[in-house]
């Protein structure tokens, strides 16, 4: 067993650490309070070939681990967890089903300028009828001649106002369920391809998310990604992989949260002695520090599952179970420990509380993670 | 085409250094390391200058062999090569035996035209290993550098010195040293391909046993301890009568005179 991160690792997480102080702190309140997306920062983390971390090199990626892509999103998340999501979202959701499922050619034609961050990528499963039981998809794919023809609309969908693909699943087979749905590659500005208004969120305030309507909208036949009726268990495949980002997201969210709360404990006095030599204080940080640790290692875990070829649902659901309700309930404490400034809006609690908890709902509610993981012991 | 080497000196990181409140020592058993961060400028600017004008850069460091974990953090920043000058006993060395140590190898093994170090180490901030190595090598060295040119004839470095009373330029036949400012350039961050290519980059280590030669210390160390602030905790209204209660709080405790 061996705990110990590669020097390679070690670096990245240096130089994340080092581009989020020069680059994505100054802006995280802009990106919060004015719902900001922060376009020249996506430009950046191009610039330091990040934008690909997992997939090969001959696809554009940089060849390196997912374990190497998990620490980039946690260090971006724990400075602006808008940034970390929007990078998530980009190489887990919509990168990941063409890598796995693309054929060579679909690969070279969006995988390429993906990873390359030539643009970003956009994953649409959620329906207004269809959240977690992502088997009622209406949205429909008919075959006319050489195209597809999708119709029906898509909600909450991340990056879908600045995408320049989407993977959207839309049901091919209706009399099929699950199996009848298939996944599509739709670019960006297909006419009949109609993205709606950036959503006014509680959280992660600059990511855009939209609604997304197809109306006649034709692909041609060969970016069908897959074959028909695989669409759902593309879906899920590709949740799993995006299970271990989110986790690595809310993991940032309760590391910032745990940083916060240390220095402020340690400088706010009251009695004559700062807060931090109160023992409610010291058990409230020992409690959250714990947690962190515990959330960091079920994350690494899972992805060092995934880096090894074995099997990773489970721990994969574990992993974002822990960490997005570690997220959630250790930025409230940090909340407490800050007291009535921690509430006022520019103090950084206030926005973790805030960007956490959307951890516990997308890529599978808390819910769906302990549905995941059970059906994995009891079956 | 230049050939640069670029020295840099792997420190603790002072982020990470825990101070015991009673007895006032440093704790260290949880620090992490770092290239000291204005050699860090050192190696950025020989790559700039290298990425103008051709050549080569070598990143040098000398250090416990335990430091290994600094190389490819310096090889992912550009220099081609590095020298890797190492021993057990290279620990709390003194800058003049950095210096010494230094200039032994560079004698035996490199050639250069231009030798960058930073202006002082984050941890002791001497200012002592370029000067005292240019010393040894027979070379003309300007410190405090925050601009570098390479002169057109290609034969001189022109360098801009910021100075305590103002700035002055100096020109100086190749090969020289210079010790760089901060403010001369920003370091990149290394970029996820840099930083796993590191791995293949060529190291020559080199031992005490390849020095030939050994470097006694001159200094003693007798004691580290952390330095203490201590707050008053003094209130003051802002009203002119309590301005003058500043002043003269400030004067008694010797801040001003
Ligand atoms: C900001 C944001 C970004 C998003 N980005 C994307 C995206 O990029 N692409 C995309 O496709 N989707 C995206 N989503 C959608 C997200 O994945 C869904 O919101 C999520 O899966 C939950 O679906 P729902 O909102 O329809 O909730 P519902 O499914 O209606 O769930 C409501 C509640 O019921 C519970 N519940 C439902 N079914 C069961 C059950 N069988 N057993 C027990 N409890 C159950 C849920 O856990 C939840 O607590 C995003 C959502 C948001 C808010």
């Amino acid at each position: 067993m061996n705990f110990n991160l590669t020097e390679e690792q070690e670096l990245v997480r240096a130089g994340v650490r080092e581009f989020c102080q020069k680059y994505v702190e100054p802006l995280a309140e802009k990106v919060d309070e004015e719902a900001y997306f922060p376009m020249e920062t996506v430009k950046k983390l191009t610039e330091q070939e990040w934008t690909g971390i997992p997939y090969p090199a001959e696809y554009g990626g940089a060849g390196a681990d997912y374990l190497t892509y998990i620490i980039v999103v946690e260090e971006l998340s724990r400075a602006c967890a808008t940034t970390g999501f929007t990078l998530e979202c980009h190489t887990s959701l919509a990168s990941y089903p063409l890598y796995k499922f693309g054929t060579e050619e679909q690969k070279q034609k969006y995988l390429v300028p993906l990873c390359k961050g030539e643009m970003l990528g956009s994953f649409a499963l959620t329906e207004p009828g269809a959240g977690t039981d992502a088997g009622a998809a209406s949205t429909t794919a008919v075959l006319d001649g050489d195209e597809y023809v999708l119709n029906g609309s898509k909600m909450f969908i991340s990056n879908s106002p600045v995408a320049g693909v989407f993977i959207i699943i839309a049901m091919t087979d209706k009399s099929k369920g699950t199996k009848g749905l298939s996944a599509f590659i739709v670019p960006g500005g297909t006419p009949g391809l109609k993205v709606g208004e950036h959503l006014n969120k509680m959280g992660i305030r600059g990511s855009v998310t939209a609604e997304v309507v197809m109306k006649d909208c034709r692909i041609p036949k060969e970016n069908l990604l897959g074959n028909e009726g695989q669409g759902f268990k593309i879906a899920m495949m590709t949740l799993d992989g995006g299970r271990i980002g989110i986790a690595a997201q809310a993991l940032g969210i309760a590391q910032a949260a745990l940083d916060e709360s240390i220095q402020y404990s340690k400088e706010r006095v009251q009695f004559g002695k700062p807060i931090s030599s109160f023992q409610a204080i010291q058990w409230m940080i020992a409690n959250m520090a714990t947690d962190v640790q515990a959330a960091r290692f079920l994350t690494y875990h899972a992805a060092w599952c995934y880096d090894q070829g074995l099997p990773y649902s489970k721990e994969a659901a574990m992993a974002k179970l822990f960490a997005s309700e570690t997220a959630a309930r250790q930025t409230n404490r940090a909340i407490q420990i800050h007291g009535g400034i921690g509430f006022i809006k520019g103090h950084k609690v206030e926005r973790l509380y805030r960007d956490a908890k959307i951890t516990e709902i997308y890529e599978g509610t808390s819910e769906v993670m302990r549905m995941v993981i059970s059906g994995n012991l009891l079956r | 085409m230049l050939n640069i080497i670029a020295c840099f000196k792997w420190v603790v990181d002072e982020a990470d250094v825990k101070i015991d409140a009673k007895s006032r020592a440093l704790l260290m058993e949880r620090v992490g390391y770092k290239i000291s961060d204005y050699d860090r400028n050192a190696i950025e600017e020989a790559v700039r200058l290298q990425e103008q004008h051709g050549g080569n850069v070598v990143a040098a460091t000398v250090g416990p062999s335990t430091a290994k974990q600094c190389l490819k953090d310096a090889l992912s920043r550009g220099p081609e090569r590095a020298d890797f000058i190492n021993d057990p006993s290279f620990v709390d060395l003194e800058p003049e035996q950095t210096a010494a140590i230094l200039a032994t190898a560079i004698k035996a093994k490199e050639e250069y035209d231009l030798i960058i170090c930073g202006e002082g180490s984050s941890d002791l901030y001497a200012q002592q290993v370029g000067p005292a190595l240019a010393e040894r090598l027979g070379i003309p060295c300007a410190t405090c550098v925050n601009k570098l040119t390479l002169a057109e004839s290609k034969k001189e470095i022109i360098a801009e010195r910021k100075l305590d009373d103002g700035m002055e330029v100096v020109s100086m036949p190749l090969p020289a040293l210079v010790t760089v400012l901060p403010d001369i350039n920003t370091p990149r961050i290394p970029t996820l391909k840099q930083v796993l290519g590191a791995a293949k980059k060529p190291v020559d280590n080199i031992t005490l046993n390849d020095l030939g030669q050994t470097y006694k210390p001159c200094l003693q160390t007798t004691g580290i301890l952390a330095a203490t602030m201590e707050r008053r905790r003094l209130k003051f209204g802002a009203d002119e009568k309590n301005i003058l209660v500043i002043i003269g709080a400030l004067l008694k405790e010797g801040v001003i005179a």
